[in-house]
């Protein structure tokens, strides 16, 4: 028998946890102050994260916990590597 | 299409679908009469695609289509006012009718909101016929909602029926004339994916009537069990008979905030007040809740609305919070108050309680039963396990891995 080309492929390989997801932020002077078109009410927390330098894929992100404006917590991170923003649970 | 009347007709038993056009919109504009004449367009929803689905007659005439984009809405008609959703009026008032036909009778099953079937047979006896079993339910229904009324045989003719005929009006197929009625209708009518209209519309098929003349399993074969199904519509032989739904409950908590409120802990706090209220209503009688409504008005204008359906029906505090509470983090604007409503409850009272807990090998064969279950619902690989791989990590992403298990 043909497989039906139209399913999706073979989900049987392992996945990442937790991966970041793309989100759209708007910053000033490297600070969230909208995340996905809400307001940023305050931040939290803030760190840096640099690994693999040695690599050439080095790692260099800059977290920030936020409480927004609907009083949800979220935590998005600068990759300065690409200059994208991403959320994640960190 | 005749009138039909029990004197002349054969007697088939005939299904009805009464449909209010726009419905949504036309709950959103009730407190607004200043919008009177003017181009007003429901706004989208948070989280769905920025496109315009509902809008006024002002609005249409100025260039307004059905699914045409937020930003191009706004530049095709400039002056368009965008009224917030108020899905919490919507399924308030959407009650309300509902419950006044069943008032007048007839035992209803709501498709969606401004869209319900029912069998008129046990009216007609009581009405004194067809027609006047009609009259009664046009009458159960405030005459300003303009319902319109198709009936007929068939379900899906009957709601196709109701689609095409004109507002505050009564349309009846019938038996013998359905495939007639239905040949030159369009094929959005069924219920078919946008992809799959597409694929039909690509193949050139625009009507009902070129879909019913193609042999059946060259379209299943093709298209698959869905098409099959729209097939058996098309052709008026789709079998099904409207299934009434369970008589509703109107248990309501609510509460009003003395200012906005956008504070997670505060809604919670809130939420759980308003179910240890809701469970001890004497009226819940001890029976189980089987569907949930949480809404909210919004600070913003409009309201928000979240029906939940629970797996196993529970009256247990801790449940029905452990299952609500995440929904309060999609409010998507500060609430002015939070309302919680029973929309179904369970004919029984007690829970069948295991005596002695399941353990070792009874306890294996569950779960392993339970997977399989997960399994065949969603999928092969789609019970995994986390695997830690470098739980040390800076990086979170590289902590742990989900792997699909084989047992």
């Amino acid at each position: 028998m043909v497989p039906d080309s139209r399913k999706p492929s073979d989900s049987r390989s392992a996945r990442r946890l937790n991966a970041p997801r793309p989100v759209g932020v708007t910053a000033l002077r490297g600070r969230p102050t909208m995340v996905g078109g809400v307001s940023v009410e305050a931040i939290r927390e803030e760190w840096r994260v640099a690994d693999q330098w040695w690599t050439s894929a080095p790692v260099r992100r800059q977290y920030f916990d936020l409480v927004l404006e609907t009083g949800k917590h979220v935590v998005v991170f600068l990759d300065v590597e690409r200059d994208a923003w991403f959320t994640q649970r960190a | 299409m005749t009138s039909n009347t029990c004197s002349c007709r054969t007697y088939v038993l005939m299904i009805a679908c009464l449909t209010i056009s726009s419905f949504a919109l036309r709950v959103a504009l009730r407190p607004r009469s200043d919008l009177s004449g003017l181009p007003v367009a429901l706004a989208p929803a948070s989280n769905t695609p920025e496109v315009i689905e509902a809008f006024t007659l002002a609005a249409e005439k100025a260039g307004l289509r059905t699914g045409m984009r937020l930003s191009e809405a706004l530049a095709t008609c400039p002056t368009l006012v965008l009224l917030e959703q108020d899905p919490a009026s919507v399924a308030d008032v959407w009650e309300a009718i509902l419950h006044q036909l069943e008032e007048a009778g007839f035992e209803v099953e709501p498709l969606e909101h401004g869209c319900v079937l029912f069998d008129t047979a046990p009216v007609e006896p009581l009405a004194g016929g067809l027609e006047q079993a009609l009259e009664r339910a046009m009458a159960a229904v405030d005459s300003r909602w303009q319902p319109s009324l198709g009936v007929a045989a068939r379900r899906f003719a009957a709601v196709a029926a109701a689609s095409v005929t004109v507002p505050g009006r009564i349309l009846v197929v019938d038996d013998a004339d359905t495939a007639l009625f239905l040949e030159p209708l369009p094929l959005h009518l069924l219920p078919l994916s946008q992809e799959r209209r597409e694929e039909f519309a690509a193949l050139g098929i625009q009507r009902l009537g070129e879909l019913a003349c193609l042999p059946r399993a060259s379209v299943a074969d093709r298209f698959g069990s869905d098409a099959d199904q729209a097939w058996l519509c098309a052709r008026s032989e789709d079998r099904a008979r409207v299934v009434p739904r369970q008589p509703s409950v109107d248990l309501v908590e609510s509460i009003e905030f003395p200012d906005p409120v956008a504070n997670s802990s505060t809604l919670e706090h809130s939420l759980a007040r308003l179910i240890d209220l809701l469970l001890a209503r004497p009226d819940r009688k001890g029976r189980a809740l089987r569907k949930v409504a949480l809404s909210a008005r919004l600070v913003s204008g409009g309201s928000w609305r979240r029906a939940l359906t629970l797996r196993e029906p529970s009256a247990d505090p801790t449940v029905l919070r452990v299952a609500l509470t995440p929904r309060l983090s999609e409010l998507p604007a500060p609430a002015l108050d939070l309302k919680i409503k029973i929309d179904e409850l369970t004919e029984w009272q007690g829970v069948q309680e295991e005596l002695l807990s399941v353990r070792g090998k009874r306890l294996q064969e569950k779960l392993r039963e339970g997977l399989r279950q997960v399994r065949t619902s969603v999928g092969r690989y789609a019970v995994c396990t986390v695997v830690e791989i470098a739980p040390w990590s800076r990086i979170p992403e590289n902590r742990a891995i989900l792997v699909p298990r084989d047992d």
